[in-house]
């Protein structure tokens, strides 16, 4: 039988180092403020439903890679331009508010919102609602947010399916 | 049981390992300098062990809320969104072994993995389909961090890396689009980077920048082709590390206030 414990030091305490990392600041980290709460061992807990996940993920991207081949049309050629041409539908939304006005649909608008963004935590001070799905305190900038997602899907789903020749609104069906 | 009254196999008479010995144990040796743990830990100390000890693994702390692994917490996004990623790096390096970035060659390479390399339809699919989810993934992922107020002190910069990885996420995407230097790919950039020419002031030059000249052609390929394997890659990667290395010194994952 193979002896499954090494003979010698795992894990080899160095003579030079006389402190761990909490004991060099005076206050609590962040991480040590947590109150326990129910903990589960990373290992097996957490890193076997993560090797699940990612086997799952394969699996499905793999299935639909057999089922649908990438689409590739003819060879780019400058003298044949496509009406319309579309930008990848992920910019669809901001082609689609570019139709309206260049500077504010492509760059204004765009700009603005990932300001926005950015500064989002900073705007939404009141503490409250964290690790809640929908939390009732947080419910007017949940529709803030919504409302900001919900106008950019449309605009997009719009771009993709109802923009013809010229950019005419178009009926798919 | 204590280790010196145990008869160990393969030591001579005086309990010294001997040539046989040595031999026997140098499968544990080589083991054991790998990896400080063993592979099916006994005990919590141990099991502690094996997630410090391990460079991949000590992304985590040794425990995590139990919380955090319900599914319903993240919906499993966060990973999600690497997973695509760490896919579309793979079956990316795999094509760049057969990718030229010319406009004489690219289009023809696209034929070649179709017709003639081993699995190279199957290898475009499945680049091509993890690029369109990662995009769709980040941004649900963004989404439930909002919707569970997870953006909020102390995560703020964490989501502020976040909006850089999703924006990055983009013009990842967006620079691999043109690479197979088709119709759609072609006109689908013509029109993508006019856009930056609506900007103020420097709009044609930011294009011009762009593209190395001002038209999409050999030279926006090119770039193209370097943002896309070379530059954009690597700044993702580290980022999702920073972002990795945040979520911890944050405190681990959102949790709730005690009601
Ligand atoms: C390449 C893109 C990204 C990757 C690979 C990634 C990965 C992850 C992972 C694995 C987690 C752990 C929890 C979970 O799975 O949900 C996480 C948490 C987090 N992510 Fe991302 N993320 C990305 C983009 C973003 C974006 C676009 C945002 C928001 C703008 C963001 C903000 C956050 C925040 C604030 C947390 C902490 C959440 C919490 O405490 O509950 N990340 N990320």
């Amino acid at each position: 039988m193979l002896e499954d414990k090494p003979t010698y030091e795992r894990f080899p305490i160095r003579p030079g180092k006389t402190y761990g990392l909490m004991c060099v600041v005076p206050t609590a980290t962040e991480a040590t403020k947590i109150e326990t709460e129910k903990q589960v061992h990373a290992w097996p807990a957490a890193l076997t439903r993560e090797l699940a996940l990612f086997v799952l993920t394969l699996v499905i991207l793999s299935v639909v890679a057999l089922l649908f081949n990438a689409p590739l049309e003819e060879p780019a050629s400058r003298l044949h331009p496509p009406n319309p041409a579309k930008a990848p539908w992920y910019f669809l939304g901001l082609q689609e508010m570019v139709a309206y006005s260049a500077f504010w649909g492509g760059i204004g608008i765009p700009g603005l919102l990932v300001l926005l963004a950015l500064a989002a935590p900073y705007l939404e001070r009141k503490p409250g609602g964290e690790g809640v799905w929908f939390h009732s305190s947080r419910s007017a900038a949940n529709w803030v947010f919504l409302g900001i997602v919900g106008t950019l899907l449309v605009l997009t789903a719009i771009g993709t399916f109802f923009r013809g020749e010229n950019w005419a609104f178009v009926v798919p069906w | 049981m204590s280790m010196d009254k145990v008869q160990i196999p393969w030591t001579d008479s005086d309990g010294k390992p001997g040539f046989w010995g040595a031999l026997h144990s140098l499968p544990r040796r080589v083991y054991h300098s790998v990896f400080r743990s063993r592979p099916i830990p006994a005990n919590d100390l141990e099991r502690s062990q094996a997630v410090a000890a391990n460079f991949f693994f000590h992304l985590h702390s040794a425990k995590v809320q139990e919380r955090t692994l319900r599914f319903k917490t993240t919906l499993g996004l966060g990973l999600l969104s690497l997973y695509t990623f760490v896919i579309l790096v793979v079956t990316g390096i795999l094509l760049m072994f057969y990718y030229v970035p010319t406009p004489v060659e690219a289009y023809d390479r696209m034929l070649d993995l179709r017709g003639a390399v081993f699995f190279g339809t199957f290898l475009r699919n499945l680049h091509r389909w993890s690029a369109h989810a990662m995009v769709g993934l980040v941004f649900l992922h963004l989404m439930r961090v909002f919707l569970t107020g997870a953006h909020k002190a102390p995560r703020e910069f964490n989501w502020m890396v976040g909006i850089v990885l999703f924006l990055l996420t983009l013009l990842l995407s967006f620079t691999g689009y043109l690479l197979p230097w088709d119709q759609l790919a072609f006109w689908a950039i013509v029109v993508g980077t006019s856009i930056a020419s609506y900007a103020p002031v420097v709009g044609d030059e930011l294009r011009y920048v762009l593209l190395g000249g001002d038209s999409v052609g050999a030279e926006a390929l090119l770039r193209f082709y370097v943002l896309h394997v070379a530059v954009l890659p690597v700044v993702l990667t580290t980022l999702i590390g920073l972002h990795f290395w945040r979520i911890r010194k944050d405190g681990g994952l959102a949790k709730p206030r005690e009601k």
